[in-house]
């Protein structure tokens, strides 16, 4: 058995879909690869596949993780080469390498996630207040409690829940940049719950209110994800 | 200034499921518009997920995809909210592949499957901002065809084509698209185009022919040009081996209808259940080869990574050597995890041990469709099998292991009484209790029952449909009976529009004002039970002063003109007629008796 990692990037041409979507993608290319594929026992079998943490939709990515298991020795280079004949434009493939068998699941290493969002106004003639953008952040992030609505069950009762601590860092980004004003949102993200970036920002443009243009669209881009080692949180990349 | 792609762009990350729109899928064939003679644009009027679940669809992609001179692209009915998206922007409705207009393709077919699409269908025309009727449209316009099973009777949308294409398309397509661009090239005006298109095989114009009234009442086509046909022919493909079959087909992002590889074991029907309209416009039945199948199934698996590859045709099980096929399969595709499935299956003990074999996994449930509760009643519809059978079938299933089950009736079937009606809950009970005895675990019963609607070109067409106070009178009988059994579970069809699915299955060109009217009125998705508006057609119906009752309610003659009796669909009228009395006759004496002396 070889269980191997791989790391890629996803670009706007494929930005739109959903993580299932993409599961889907991975596992039916894999299937055309021919590569020699480890299968799940049960009646159900399915691709011993994983990816490390869900993709929003309409988001970017610059360094996403999966990982599989073959049930042959398998260079990662070959590897590497197979499946990249298999994956349409938008995904590209970036390096894999051989990972410890036992190691824990890929999906439950990621902690956090840093995104990058960057305005786009859609009426050239509206222009941009750097300053009203900067104070409604410092409002959003001194509030205690911002309540998101939970996915809710047929039938039952709306419920929300505070996502203010899943905001570990939000703020602007002052380097140069081709867009009128850019975020940083280093959001927690995995099993012990999370914040989507979206929510983020429409809670953002709550505060603005009025204030904001009446044209634009924020361009998400996930920069990358984070792992925890002892308490900080290191890229995930530097532990691979 | 903004370009119109980058406007594209923009409104799709606007919309809920982007990629209805985006294209760009495993396998998309995309060319450079300048460097072909000929763009034809595909257009399903519904939504992404259905329309991509038409094997219709990947089959044409391949035909005329296989030309390196010509392309052909897709375009589906945009959701509620692309739409609002499309008309705010002024945006024109955009292909998939290339997001360049639809109206800037020289030709645009619409797949034309079920009725209750033709809202769609004048809502795409205007998104495009084409005009919507023939005689309106320029010589800079596209050409608007039809095809499938609608376009055997296509008159309810008659003004709103140009031409219709009548039967199986995949070997002909390229070279009518190809006339076409030479009969262009010669610089022929549109109207002369038509006239000479009209005298190939399988093509009707609609607007060369004029209906003839008397009293209000179709009597006739007249001809305006003697290059149209009196009678026009479908189009069959003689030979499926060697006709086109996509090996490579598009494989979507999001989940689809159907999201597996498809491979065809026949087309046609040799079943001939009266009431069914594939089982006579798809006749005869033509068989690819077990080898060819095989070999097209290895290369879909290869081509797509799919994990499911379904057997389909209208009667699977009626293929000669379908276990041998299956048995193939299993050794050469079980190795990769890759399932097979058998989607229609009869009610007999063949079957369930076919369907025994494909399920290694857990067993859930089966379907079938018996349509009629009674022997008699099975027999007016041509639904020969008998109460033992199904026991026998249904033991046979038991014992095989599986969990549960999901029949299909139709209530309102030419001969039927209130009986009949009342017959389908005692049978479900009797299976009830048959399961019972057999077996401790607990079987699931599902029971769908939609509405008998009368179809052109079957030995029912002339057949009116029941009522809608008495359809509601029938449905609650039902609910109210299944509500004593527990266990089984009881689900219907809106009376509503299976009505207006009779309304255009029998309809004449008086019908065109009125879908113009209803789409103005904002219907769309009628075939959507959450988007169907009853109350919207009814009133273009009223506003238009057209009577709806007169095409689904009335007993048409035997000798009186059909709108669509100059269509041939390949089975003489003079079968249909000897069928539907053959049916009469099965009735029980008394009725048949009576019925008789409608003629």
């Amino acid at each position: 058995m070889t269980r191997i990692c791989f790391r890629f990037v996803r670009k706007e041409q494929l930005k739109h879909i959903s993580h299932l979507d993409m599961m889907r993608l991975f596992q039916r290319a894999l299937r055309r690869s021919g590569l020699p594929l480890a299968f799940s026992e049960g009646y159900n079998p399915h691709i011993r596949f994983n990816l490390a943490a869900p993709l929003p939709v309409n988001v970017t990515a610059e360094e996403e993780f999966g990982e599989v298991f073959l049930t042959e020795k398998t260079d990662p280079k070959n590897f590497l080469g197979t499946l990249a004949r298999q994956l349409p434009e938008g995904v590209e493939l970036a390096g894999a390498f051989v990972e410890d068998e036992h190691a824990p699941a890929l999906p439950s290493r990621v902690v956090a996630a840093l995104y990058r969002a960057s305005l786009i106004i859609l009426d050239e003639s509206e222009t941009v207040d750097y300053e009203l953008y900067r104070e409604a952040l410092e409002r959003l992030l001194s509030k205690e409690e911002i309540l998101a609505p939970r996915a809710r069950k047929k039938g039952k009762k709306q419920t929300y829940v505070n996502v203010r601590p899943y905001i570990i860092e939000a703020y602007m980004n002052n380097q140069e940049s081709e867009y009128p004003l850019e975020l940083n949102l280093l959001l927690q993200t995995g099993s012990q719950g999370g914040v989507a970036p979206g929510f983020v920002l429409e809670q953002l443009e709550h505060e603005l209110g009025e204030d904001r243009p009446s044209q634009a669209n924020w361009k998400l881009h996930r920069v990358r994800l984070y792992r925890d080692v002892n308490g900080s949180l290191e890229p995930l990349s530097e532990g691979m | 200034m903004q370009t119109r792609e980058s406007k594209i762009k923009q409104l799709i990350e606007q919309v809920w499921k982007p990629a209805r729109y985006m294209g760009n899928e495993w396998n998309a064939v995309i060319k450079g518009h300048a460097g072909v003679d000929l763009r034809f644009a595909f257009a399903f009027p519904d939504l992404y997920e259905v329309g991509m679940s038409n094997q219709g669809l990947k089959i044409l992609y391949e035909s005329v995809n296989r030309h390196p001179d010509m392309l052909m692209e897709r375009v589906f009915s945009p959701a509620a909210d692309m739409e609002d998206c499309l008309r705010n922007s002024n945006l024109p409705l955009f292909a998939l592949e290339s997001h360049k207009p639809v109206r800037d393709f020289d030709v645009v077919g619409f797949s034309l499957q079920y009725e209750l699409s033709y809202s769609n269908v004048l809502n795409m025309l205007d998104l495009a901002k084409i005009p919507l009727y023939s005689e309106q449209r320029s010589e800079t316009d596209p050409l608007v065809i039809g095809g499938g099973p609608c376009a055997f009777n296509p008159e309810p949308l008659a003004p709103f084509f140009d031409l219709f294409f009548l039967g199986e398309a995949e070997e002909c397509l390229p070279e009518v698209l190809s006339l076409y661009k030479d009969l262009r090239q010669q610089g022929h005006p549109r109207q002369e185009i038509l006239a000479r298109l009209a005298s190939q095989e399988g093509i009707y114009v609609p607007s060369l022919y004029c209906p003839v009234y008397s009293d209000s009442n179709f009597c006739g086509m007249k001809r305006l040009d003697s290059r149209a046909p009196e009678m026009v022919n479908k189009k069959l493909v003689e030979e499926l081996d060697t006709a086109p079959y996509p090996t490579a087909p598009l494989v979507s992002y999001i989940q689809t209808v159907h999201d597996r590889a498809v491979i065809e074991l026949f087309r046609g029907c040799s079943r001939g259940c009266r009431f069914c309209q594939a089982g006579y416009i798809f006749r005869p039945v033509r068989r690819r080869s077990r080898e060819q199948l095989f070999e097209t199934a290895r290369q879909l698996i290869n081509n797509t990574g799919y994990e499911e590859l379904s057997l389909v045709s209208l009667s699977s099980t009626d293929y000669p050597q379908l276990e041998r096929l299956i048995n193939d399969l299993d050794r050469e595709l079980s190795q990769e995890r890759v399932k097979c499935s058998l989607p229609s299956l009869r009610l007999d003990s063949y079957s369930i041990k076919l369907a025994d074999k494909l399920h290694q996994g857990k067993k859930s449930n089966l379907t079938f469709a018996p349509e009629a509760a009674t022997e008699r009643l099975r027999k007016v519809i041509r639904k020969n099998i008998s109460e033992e059978e199904i026991l026998t079938a249904l033991s046979d299933a038991i014992d095989a292991g599986w969990q549960g089950f999901k029949f299909y009736f139709m209530i309102g079937l030419p001969g039927e009484e209130e009986a009949d009606v009342e017959e389908i809950v005692n049978l479900c009970g009797r299976l009830r209790q048959h399961f019972k005895q057999k077996t401790k675990r607990k079987i699931t019963i599902n029971v769908s029952v939609s509405t008998f609607v009368p179809k052109a070109h079957t030995p029912f067409q002339w057949e009116p449909q029941l009522t809608m106070p008495e359809v509601h009178k029938r449905q609650e009988i039902l609910r109210k009976s299944f509500k004593k059994l527990p266990g089984v579970d009881y689900s219907w069809h809106d009376a509503g529009s299976s009505f207006l699915e009779a309304v255009f299955a029998r309809g004449d060109r008086s019908l065109a004002p009125v879908i113009e009217r209803a789409w103005q009125l904002g219907c769309r998705f009628d075939g959507w039970s959450e988007h169907f508006s009853f109350d919207l057609w009814q009133e273009a119906f009223r506003e238009m002063e057209v009577d709806a009752e007169h095409y689904a309610y009335r007993r048409f003659a035997h000798e009186e003109y059909l709108p669509w009796d100059h269509l041939h669909c390949g089975v003489d009228k003079e079968i249909l007629i000897r069928e539907h009395q053959k049916s009469l006759e099965q009735r029980t004496p008394e009725e048949a008796a009576h019925d008789q002396d409608l003629f």
